[in-house]
């Protein structure tokens, strides 16, 4: 073995020496089965629409959050609204709403009281991502880790036309949130 | 050298998997499997359809029809003064298969009492290709008359068979059986029909309907097949349904029995029926 040949050896295996401690730290939590609600309001009315397939992943090492439903499996109750939201928010053509960031606020990944976190990062819809801060809760319970967050979104910041009809248009603010129970990955 | 490789090689491997665990997760869609809709109403003009409401949810329908539009337009306003029938009606959703309802016609103050189950319901993912339903209703005339209560009674059992050819074309065919529980003289007990019906998409917002009435075997004295033409206007949380019909009524038993006039011949009129559902 020439002497360059055994110094790039000697780096990889250094690397990978440093690796396994990494990825032993990189404890991950995952769901497929998050709760993701929405209301909406038209005047004098308002609906809730639920999915229970939202699906998220947190890794504790490095912070990363990332989270995304199929906004096909959304419900409201009356499948002729179902129809409507999903050609409104041109669901075959973008079938996630999805957020990918980092928890920036103080985490401490052990501990049974809940936390209040603070993630930055994209939330896209629409194939529109925009920058987004939002608050929420984690808490370890006994199967992994609870999520709880809520936050408002404007839906012509992700170019969605509200829909309407004659004198009445659904509001354009859009109150989210997502429940989930994460287990280790 | 080969095994020193090896050896060397297993921490970067483990170094891969490190940094695969902080990607961003492959997006994947959900397969959901669930029935397809054939028609945009539970009704289609004025026969019934394999459409069902889910559960918890009310459908609440206003049907009108009017004078004949071809007689006399221009004092009849082309049949719009003369009001001829008006049904209100009530649906709802019991489970996701099962409805039930009550509505009233002007005409004869007739009660009817309804109810509608999907026997099979065509999805998603094709392995239900067809749509299957039974409907029943019981109508009655309230109107005030010399008969007994039992000679008031109809009623109409039919199997609604329907498929979604593609996303513009939806046909169902019905075998239709109406009972009159009294008839005048030459009249029949027994009707009979194989309903047609369809629709044809011609954007999110606008289809296309029609339906006809094919009586076989005896038909009563004097009447015709129905026949009726719309259009469907689908504005979120309504459907509007504009059409000409050659018969006044909106329930198939009375549309079997009691249609004079022929659509072709430019006997039709005007009329409009409202659907609006409510999540309960």
């Amino acid at each position: 073995m020439n002497k360059s040949k055994h110094i790039l050896l000697s780096f990889l295996f250094a690397l990978g020496i440093v690796a396994v401690p990494i990825s032993g730290l990189s404890q991950s939590y995952i769901t497929k089965s998050g709760h993701v609600e929405f209301d909406s309001s038209v005047p004098l009315h308002s609906f809730t629409g639920v999915s229970d397939h939202l699906v998220g992943k947190i890794t504790l090492n490095d912070s990363i959050i990332d989270f995304y439903v199929d906004v096909n499996t959304l419900k409201t109750g009356i499948d002729k609204r179902d129809n409507d939201m999903l050609k409104t928010l041109e669901a075959q053509k973008y079938p996630f709403a999805e957020f990918y960031g980092k928890i920036v606020s103080d985490f401490k990944p052990i501990g049974e009281q809940p936390q209040k976190v603070t993630v930055e990062g994209k939330f896209s819809v629409h194939g529109v991502s925009k920058q987004t801060t939002i608050t929420g809760i984690l808490k370890k319970v006994q199967k992994g880790i609870l999520v709880e967050a809520s936050w408002t979104l404007n839906m012509t910041d992700y170019n969605i036309k509200p829909p309407g009809i004659l004198f009445y248009r659904v509001s354009e603010k859009i109150d989210v949130s997502i429940s989930a129970t994460l287990t280790p990955n | 050298m080969k095994d020193q490789l090896k050896f060397y090689l297993v921490p970067v491997i483990l170094l891969l998997f490190s940094m695969q665990s902080v990607a961003q997760m492959e997006r994947e869609r959900v397969n959901i499997v669930e029935p397809v809709e054939t028609f945009w109403t539970p009704t289609l003009i004025s026969q019934a359809t394999t459409e069902h409401l889910s559960a918890g949810n009310l459908n609440v329908t206003i049907m009108h029809s009017f004078g004949i539009a071809t007689t006399n337009p221009i004092q009849n306003f082309f049949g719009f003064d003369n009001v001829q029938n008006v049904r209100l009606g009530l649906d709802y959703g019991i489970t996701d298969k099962w409805s039930a309802g009550i509505g009233r016609s002007s005409l004869f103050n007739v009660v009817d009492f309804r109810t509608k189950y999907a026997l099979l319901q065509q999805n998603s993912s094709g392995s239900k290709p067809i749509s299957i339903s039974l409907k029943a209703d019981l109508g009655i005339v309230t109107q005030q008359n010399r008969q007994p209560f039992k000679d008031d009674l109809t009623t109409l059992t039919s199997a609604i068979i329907s498929k979604k050819v593609n996303e513009q074309i939806r046909l169902q065919l019905s075998p239709i059986y109406g009972y009159f529980s009294s008839v005048s003289a030459d009249n029949q007990t027994h009707l009979f029909s194989i309903g047609l019906g369809s629709q044809v998409n011609i954007s999110d917002r606008f289809a296309f309907i029609a339906e006809y009435y094919p009586i076989i075997g005896e038909k009563n004295p004097n009447t015709k097949n129905t026949f009726s033409l719309g259009l469907n206007i689908l504005t979120g949380g309504h459907v509007f349904q504009l059409f000409f019909a050659s018969t006044r009524w909106h329930l198939e038993q009375y549309a079997m029995a009691q249609n004079r006039e022929q659509f072709w011949a430019g006997d039709f009129r005007f009329g409009f029926n409202v659907n609006r559902i409510f999540g309960l």
